[in-house]
């Protein structure tokens, strides 16, 4: 391997105090459009659109999450000159865990299966299906996801100080108990989050379903924020043609993934053909929610499929930012499709409300960091890869 | 701030433990000081001996008895009929689909090493893809074996093919068992050419070393001429990774396809979405069992330990800790989602496999998969090659246990409790399968004993350049009567790179560089432009993709109508399977043969052949050959320019030597 020897000066990994104004004006987009949502569309109507928006943006940070843990469960070395930007992406489950708050203002809005009434299966589900002990299980995820992803963060901004290895060590060693509590909590919270929507449906790949698509959702947002950081002078020397390559693949690859969670949920589900499940679908085929099931196929999954099937989309950073977003526009309507049936206003506030804030959050947390773990030990491997 | 990088250096300790890793360096995963030289040696040294092993010659009459009663159990079931099985009413599916899917899922871990593994950089699966290539494909063959024998009447066993017949009916695309023929065929294929298309060098080096002319003639008819030529590799290495690439959806798909047999079923306990997935991974997980119980004797027997390091293992355990937790977690998800759904028969479903008749099967299935593979986490025991090879044993039969679970719980106990019924097994059923693991053996010694137990070339890929020794600039002979060229002998990668660019720079176009492996940094030099393969792959691909939706809407909507079960006669989520089945098949076609058009193979006569020193180019050399046809070419003075690259020594190609050697 060549030798590799870089000198990355300060001005390339922060972002410095240029960013606070933009902060700002993104968290005031975010309380306005939400405040919009609220008065023009009603709370109860409002509330479908938050969920929907909320389980996007939360799929995006637990999307990175599961890279950093994979990351250094499997000693990767590609990836070091992006991780430090998926380390904050997980670690803005904070700001969500508090935009959480409205969910459980409106359980009863929500959740029909706040009031079973006489139904017999929402009675005998009650157990499960209860307030109490659905924001108790709510409350357990968000604390391991916060507690997790600032563990990450935390030890790898530590180490740009340090340069201490032990800090790699430690966290290779926590990652398989973190991946552990992580497939359990995002199961669980896919369930409770938005399959319960419909009480009476069960898939049991849902949990996967929606894992799947967070991590679709992570790769376009990585992929966006390394061409922005980069359009504005950031990370040039370090995040090179190749890593733009890596992640263009492993943005195909879970697209990829996605859909076959995807077919293979809808496909066992439309063959059965058992009332029970095949409701979930059939209400899905009409009105607005049937032309984002078929979007989510066609605009969602095949075009960008063909799109990044090539080489050359993947190695120009402008064109493969302009298919994540598109991809990332399919992601926020798949979790529309999820919450409910019919596409309004709601949604579209809702969507720039949370983004809002969640930008706001992050570019506030990125401020306080450098943006490249630049004493990783495995910078120089990740700086000198060259694709075949 | 500033931050400063040093180079990538490796782990050059004495020391044999590599699970450790130092994260600045990469462990090594070639112990021993292994050259290019010595890697040839060791293996080639396998598949050369004169006298075969007396335990090899046991191992191989035993399992070779053992197949004898394979057939002997399928004579039987044929000429008497499917009566000989302990299959009944309910339980129509007994140990042929049992064991279909046992061998299927063992298959998996080869791909997955092969294919996935590969996509992801993992340079550890160099010294064991082939082997576990090999594993898949004699798991799929066993495998195979059931469905066939299960149809009862085998001579009609070609009506799940498409194939027109005197009744002019055709095979019902709708059906989740004719996508598996479709899967398994197709799996079956593109492993078998991912297989022999990564032995290709491998074999061109036992056919380099042969020492009598029928090993010669054998292994130069199946390496078709390969030369070690880079413009050769460059296409080698864009068909290797275009085929990794499709073998990797195509292993999710089989597994997939098989779970779509129990699971578009409304069969209390198979009718559940995770299926597909959750059967993935649990053929993985089988799958690195059965490579851990297959590698642990292997390098053991052939000291393969410089190449099977700890750390190989630690890796494999590691994996098997990982599918298995998955497994796991897949399990308790099924339990929690019968309770979930309310419905009285996935409850009963479920506390029936845990409580009823079958709960041995259940708690051995649940011992074996979920509660044995926690040992893994203890580093002492990933170490530890016994508990490893006991792990392994068990996990398989766990595995085993896990199909024998899903086929015979739920069939035996459905909605009527008024039509329930007991599968026990007969002594055919024990037999035949038994019968199934001496063709597994049998056909893996075969392969140990005669093929390159491992990817020479690829290992030589991953160990460290040898440093470019100063050579002493060497004699040229004098020129040939009928002068074909000339070749100039390297000794190591990196002179061997600045040559190729020297040689082009000189303005010789009608020129290769020939080496044991593929060393990057050489097209640039040599000025080759990126293969068009992918263009043809993607070509082979959509014809594929249209061939599979034309044949099932031509066959079933069109020519032999015919409504199955309330499904259309042409619905689109029933017509993927086999539509994507065959995209990748032909998009595989496209890739391999594609490369072999390109690269001009098989082609047995090269003038580089002439040349006895050339035979090192599967070993341990690197030649640069200029042909004599290059414009530029002109005898007198291109030697000595070779020469003067500083290589090892530098010739003429010619029928017939000017000096007699």
């Amino acid at each position: 391997m060549k030798a590799t020897h870089v000198a990355i000066p300060d001005d390339e990994i922060r972002i410095g105090r240029g960013m606070v104004v933009p902060a700002i004006a993104c968290a005031f987009v975010g309380v306005a459009a939400l405040g919009a949502g609220v008065l023009i569309e009603g709370f109860p109507r409002f509330l479908a659109g938050y969920l929907a928006s909320l389980a996007f943006w939360l799929s995006i940070s637990l999307g990175a999450l599961f890279f950093v843990l994979i990351q250094h469960l499997t000693r990767s070395g590609w990836s070091v000159t992006v991780r430090r930007i998926a380390e904050n992406l997980a670690a803005n489950v904070l700001p969500l865990a508090v935009l959480f708050v409205p969910v459980i203002v409106g359980l009863s809005d929500l959740y029909h299966w706040t009031h079973p009434g006489e139904d017999p299966l929402l009675r005998e589900k009650s157990a499960w299906l209860d307030p109490a002990f659905f924001t108790a299980r709510a409350g357990i995820c968000f604390a391991v996801w916060v507690v997790l992803s600032r563990f990450f963060l935390a030890n790898s901004a530590r180490q740009d100080a340090s340069g201490d290895v032990a800090l790699t060590h430690r966290m290779q060693r926590f990652a398989p108990a973190a991946m552990i509590l992580y497939a359990l909590t995002v199961t669980m919270a896919a369930f409770d989050l938005l399959m319960s929507r419909d009480p009476h449906w069960f898939s049991t790949i849902f949990g996967v379903y929606y894992f799947s698509g967070g991590l679709v959702a992570f790769f376009a947002v990585l992929v966006i924020a390394v061409y922005l950081l980069q359009s504005s002078g950031r990370l040039t020397r370090s995040v090179t043609t190749e890593h733009y390559h890596d992640m263009g693949k492993q943005l195909f690859g879970y697209l990829v993934f996605w859909a076959y969670i995807a077919f293979s949920q809808y496909m066992l589900i439309w063959y059965a053909n058992i009332p029970e499940e095949t409701r979930w679908y059939l209400d899905r085929q009409h009105g607005s929610a049937a032309g984002i099931g078929l979007f989510l196929v066609l605009g969602q999954f095949a075009l960008p499929f063909l799109a990044l099937l090539p080489r050359r989309p993947k190695r120009t950073p402008a064109l493969l930012a302009g298919i994540a977003a598109w991809i990332l526009v399919g992601r926020f309507l798949d979790c529309f499709f999820i919450v409910s049936t019919e596409f309004g206003l709601a949604e579209v506030f809702c969507f720039f409300g949370i983004g809002g804030l969640f930008v706001a959050a992050l570019l506030f947390r990125m401020s306080k960091t450098a943006l490249l773990p630049a004493r990783d030990p495995r910078l120089p491997e990740a700086l000198s890869f060259e694709n075949l | 701030m500033t931050a400063s990088v040093v180079p990538v250096s490796r782990d050059t300790s004495p020391s044999r433990d590599n699970t450790v890793e130092d994260p600045a360096r990469r462990a090594d995963l070639v112990l021993d000081g292994h050259d290019y030289a010595s890697v040839t040696d060791a293996i080639c040294g396998i598949a050369e001996r004169k006298e075969t092993p007396t335990a090899w010659k046991i191992a191989f009459l035993a399992s070779g008895g053992l197949v004898t009663l394979l057939l002997l159990m399928i004579g039987y079931l044929v000429f008497t009929g499917l009566g000989v099985w302990g299959i009944n009413r309910p339980v129509g599916w007994g140990f042929a689909i049992i064991n279909f899917v046992f061998w299927v899922g063992i298959g998996h871990a080869g791909t997955l090493i092969s294919a996935i593994l590969f996509l992801f950089r993992q340079k550890w699966r160099t010294s064991i893809n082939r082997f576990a290539e090999a594993m898949t494909i004699f798991a799929v063959m066993c495998a195979g074996i059931f469905p066939a024998i299960h149809v009862g009447r085998v001579w009609m066993l070609y009506w799940v093919f498409p194939l027109p017949n005197q009744m002019g009916m055709w095979p019902n695309f709708r059906s989740p068992l004719v996508w598996d023929v479709f899967a398994v065929g197709t799996y079956a294929t593109v492993s078998l050419l991912f297989w022999y298309m990564g032995m290709i060098p491998d074999l061109a080096s036992l056919r380099d070393r042969a020492t009598t002319k029928v090993k010669r003639i054998a292994y130069g008819l199946f390496s078709l001429g390969w030369r070690g030529s880079h413009r050769h590799w460059h296409r080698y290495e864009v068909a290797y990774l275009l085929l990794a690439a499709l073998a990797t959806p195509l292993v999710l798909s089989v597994h997939s396809v098989v779970s779509f047999d129990f699971a578009v079923s409304q069969i209390p306990g198979w009718h559940t979405t995770i299926f597909p997935p959750y059967f993935v991974v649990g053929a993985i997980f089988s799958g690195f069992a059965m490579v851990l119980m297959l590698i642990i004797p292997a390098r053991k027997w052939f000291s393969l330990e410089s190449f099977v390091t700890a750390r190989h293992l630690d890796n494999i355990a590691r994996i098997i800790l990982v599918t298995g937790s998955i497994v796991g977690f897949a399990y308790s998800i099924e339990l929690f989602m019968a309770w979930y759904s309310g419905n009285a028969y996935e409850r009963f479903a479920f506390l029936n496999r845990a409580l009823g008749p079958y709960s041995w099967a259940y708690w051995s299935m649940v011992f074996c998969n979920v509660f044995v593979p926690q040992f893994l986490w203890s580093r002492r025991i990933r170490k530890n090659v016994k508990a490893l090879f006991v792990i392994a044993i068990l996990v398989n039969i766990g595995m085993w246990f896990e199909r024998f679970v899903i086929v015979t719980t739920s069939l035996s106990r459905d909605f009527l409790p008024s039509s329930w019924g007991h599968y026990t097994p007969t002594w055919v059923d024990w037999l035949t399968f038994l019968g199934t693991f001496g063709l597994f053996f049998h056909l893996f010694l075969l392969f140990v004993r005669w093929l390159p137990m491992m990817a020479m070339a690829e290992v030589k890929a991953i160990l460290p350049e040898p440093e470019p020794a100063p050579a002493a600039r060497p004699e040229v002979p004098p020129v040939p009567a009928g002068c074909l060229g000339a070749v100039a002998e390297f000794a190591d990668p990196e002179t061997f790179r600045i040559a190729c660019g020297r040689v082009r720079e000189e303005g010789y176009r009608d020129f290769d560089a020939y080496s044991p492996f593929p060393v990057h940094g050489l097209d640039r030099a040599m000025g080759i432009r990126r293969s068009r393969l992918p263009l043809l792959v993607f070509g082979g691909g959509l014809s594929g993709a249209a061939l599979g939706l034309a044949l099932q809407w031509f066959t079933n909507a069109v020519d032999y109508p015919f409504i199955i079960s309330g499904k259309p006669l042409f619905g689109l989520p029933a017509a993927i399977p086999v539509s994507f089945e065959l995209t990748i098949l032909f998009a595989a076609f496209g890739a391999f043969f594609g490369m072999l058009a390109a690269n001009r193979l098989p082609r047995f006569w090269h003038p580089s052949f002439l040349s006895e020193r050339f035979r090192r180019v599967t070993k341990d050399r690197f030649f640069v050959g200029i042909d004599a046809a290059d414009p530029r070419f002109s005898a007198e003075r291109t030697g000595p320019f070779l020469a003067s690259l500083s290589p090892l020594s530098v010739e003429y190609l010619a029928e017939h030597p000017a000096e007699g050697r």
